[in-house]
């Protein structure tokens, strides 16, 4: 028996599912690999996240994912309607984790900025504001969306309308689709990290709303790309544990891994996104924390990510309409 | 053979029975059961009643993208077939040798990942893509097309991917035309044009009608291509349906949306069977 025990103990696995690309490989290089050192336990990735399939999991009570990167505001619903695990903070030290991104059901993965890119080899002059990324006679020509209905086009279009950044909550979303009315037949829409990379660097759209570690990523393979961080609009993603999950403990152990300051230290490294452990940036090189959104504080907006898990339905169900119009 | 009694093709040997009953039983696990499900949870959530139906047929925005739809789907058949029947003509008139070079070069493409090809057809199609640079540098336009991002893009992606299941079907019933009827028809003085609308396209309509029919159906529940190739306006039902389950979490609308599409669906393939089928007795 004590053998069958061990051998359980050394085969021990959990699944990790993240969104895919650049990401997922720095959070499986990195995470994933260090954790596996340090406690034998194996992190099978899979991917990538679908809030249809995590309700499809818990409801049937056959949950396959362990730990889930999820944006911020569908984590915060996801914590209230009942279908994650509450974290165990005897094991997740949140003591110096960024209170911005904890809860009782989740804690930042890490934590991202929309801003406005340019790829400078293609235009005069590239779009420094919001209101500039909207304006069609300053800047004419096609320029990139992110698609999915999420915090930051709404709140770029009422920055861009504006809007001052502490009166934005709660949305106006009347006057935010009045403005986005005013550049729809420009708006190409982008659905992953991948396609905005491609339409940046193609030129099929110049400029754009992205997230800031893409245009990090453009930036390494050579691309001429110009970010501008005036009131770059903050979100996160989150880590968080499915209801029903099958290995909850060790679930918990590997966020706790994922969320150290080293772990965050070397993740913000590789991706340009930021750590939400206040103890990684010391950890870093004066270079790159210099890219990174957290040095950016001063010309940031928060998005308020409970606004949004509040709201998530209500704005979605506008935003498929609006934009299918 | 002649002199030996021909068998009645439609009998059903004796016996048969047991053997289909573990298909049966897999078509009722695996479909009928997940579907009614499907189909309950579209009259029960959020609550008992056909509320779902009200909103999905009461709300312009879901009525556009099921027009939106059928009419995408009608072009792309429409587009397939006339590209795909003199391709299938050519290939059934062709040397067998011939024929069957073409052919695998059709059926390697087909079985090329989907989604390389449609992620090729956005780089060919973009603004600054090879279509675009080569019409300029031509000369014959000065400000670059709008190939991609609209329904051009999803119609031409879509073609090119519905292509191979018109062409397939076809070949077989071309080859199957007697040549000598053409000929009967050119030596009674029928004109090129008379041989192959009075002679040719009705010999072949059972196999256009399943090759469009095919294609049809399929274009309707199409995700891929035209959420990568399409824009927003330009959405079709399977994203729309997509969009509900998994960012909306709205199982109930999507359900509903997804119990419209199946009945239509079904609906298209019942007159298939009906009006066009060639084993039918008539």
């Amino acid at each position: 028996m004590a053998f069958a025990a061990n051998s359980y103990a050394a085969d021990q696995t959990l699944v990790f599912t993240s969104w895919g690309g650049t990401t997922q490989d720095a959070q499986m290089s990195i995470w994933a690999n260090g954790f596996s050192k340090e406690t034998k336990i194996k992190v099978l990735p899979d991917g990538p996240t679908d809030y249809g399939k995590i309700k499809a999991m818990v409801e049937s009570g056959d949950v396959s994912w362990d730990v889930v990167d999820a944006e911020g505001d569908y984590a915060v619903k996801a914590g209230a309607d009942g279908m994650l695990e509450k974290l165990d903070f005897s094991v997740i030290d949140k003591s110096r984790l960024d209170p911005r991104f904890v809860t009782d059901y989740a804690v930042g993965s890490f934590y991202y900025s929309f801003v406005i890119g340019c790829n400078k080899d293609a235009v005069k002059a590239c779009p420094k504001t919001w209101a500039d990324l909207f304006d069609l006679k300053k800047f004419p020509g096609k320029r990139t969306f992110y698609k999915w209905s999420a915090p930051g086009v709404i709140e770029a279009a009422l920055l861009a309308d504006g809007v001052p950044a502490d009166k934005l909550y709660p949305l106006d979303l009347d006057r935010a689709f009045k403005k986005l009315d005013t550049i729809k037949s420009s708006i190409v829409w982008w659905s992953s990290g991948a396609q905005s990379q491609q339409l940046l660097a193609s030129a099929e759209t110049p400029y754009g709303f992205f997230w800031n570690g893409r245009l990090t990523a453009l930036v390494k393979t050579g691309v001429h790309v110009e970010t501008s961080w005036d009131q770059n609009i903050t979100a996160a993603d989150m880590l968080i544990v499915p209801k029903g999950a099958k290995h909850k403990a060790a679930a918990m152990k590997y966020i706790a891994y994922a969320t150290s300051a080293a772990s965050q230290a070397k993740f913000a490294e590789m991706t340009g996104y930021a750590p939400i452990n206040l103890d990684s940036p010391a950890l870093m090189p004066k270079d790159i924390r210099a890219t990174l959104p957290d040095k950016q504080a001063a010309t940031q907006v928060n998005a308020d990510l409970t606004y949004w898990a509040k709201h998530r339905d209500e704005i979605g169900t506008r935003w498929y309409a609006w934009q299918a119009k | 053979m002649p002199g030996t009694r021909p068998r009645a093709v439609n009998r059903r040997p004796r016996g048969a029975v047991p053997y289909i009953v573990p298909a049966f039983i897999l078509i009722v696990l695996f479909f009928i059961v997940p579907v009614a499900m499907l189909l309950l949870r579209s009259v029960l959530e959020p609550a008992p009643g056909l509320e779902n139906y009200a909103v999905f047929f009461g709300s312009t925005t879901y009525l556009r993208v099921f027009t939106n739809t059928f009419l995408v789907a009608g072009i792309v058949t429409l587009v397939a077939v006339v590209i795909g029947f003199p391709v299938a003509w050519l290939l059934a008139i062709m040397p067998r040798g011939w024929s069957a070079v073409f052919l695998a070069v059709i059926i390697l493409s087909m079985w090329t990942n989907l989604l390389a090809r449609t992620y090729a057809w956005m780089v060919l199609l973009q603004r600054t893509g090879v279509i675009n640079k080569m019409l300029m540098a031509l000369g014959l336009i000065d400000q670059p097309l709008s190939l991609v991002n609209n329904m051009t893009g999803v119609t031409i992606g879509m073609v090119y991917i519905m292509l191979p299941f018109i062409i397939l079907p076809l070949i077989g019933i071309l080859r199957a035309i007697d040549p000598s009827t053409l000929r009967a028809a050119a030596l009674c003085g029928a004109n090129k044009w008379q041989c192959f609308s009075r002679v040719l396209l009705p010999l072949s309509m059972p196999g256009i009608a399943a090759g469009a029919l095919m294609v049809f159906v399929m274009s309707l529940g199409y995700f891929v291509t035209p959420s990568l190739l399409g824009g927003a306006s330009s959405m079709m039902l399977a994203e729309l349906i997509a969009q509900l389950v998994q960012s909306l979490l709205n199982w109930g609308l999507g359900g509903a949306a997804a119990f419209v599409l199946l009945v239509v669906t079904l609906g298209l393939y019942f007159v298939q069977l009906r009006f066009f089928n060639p084993y039918s007795k008539r």
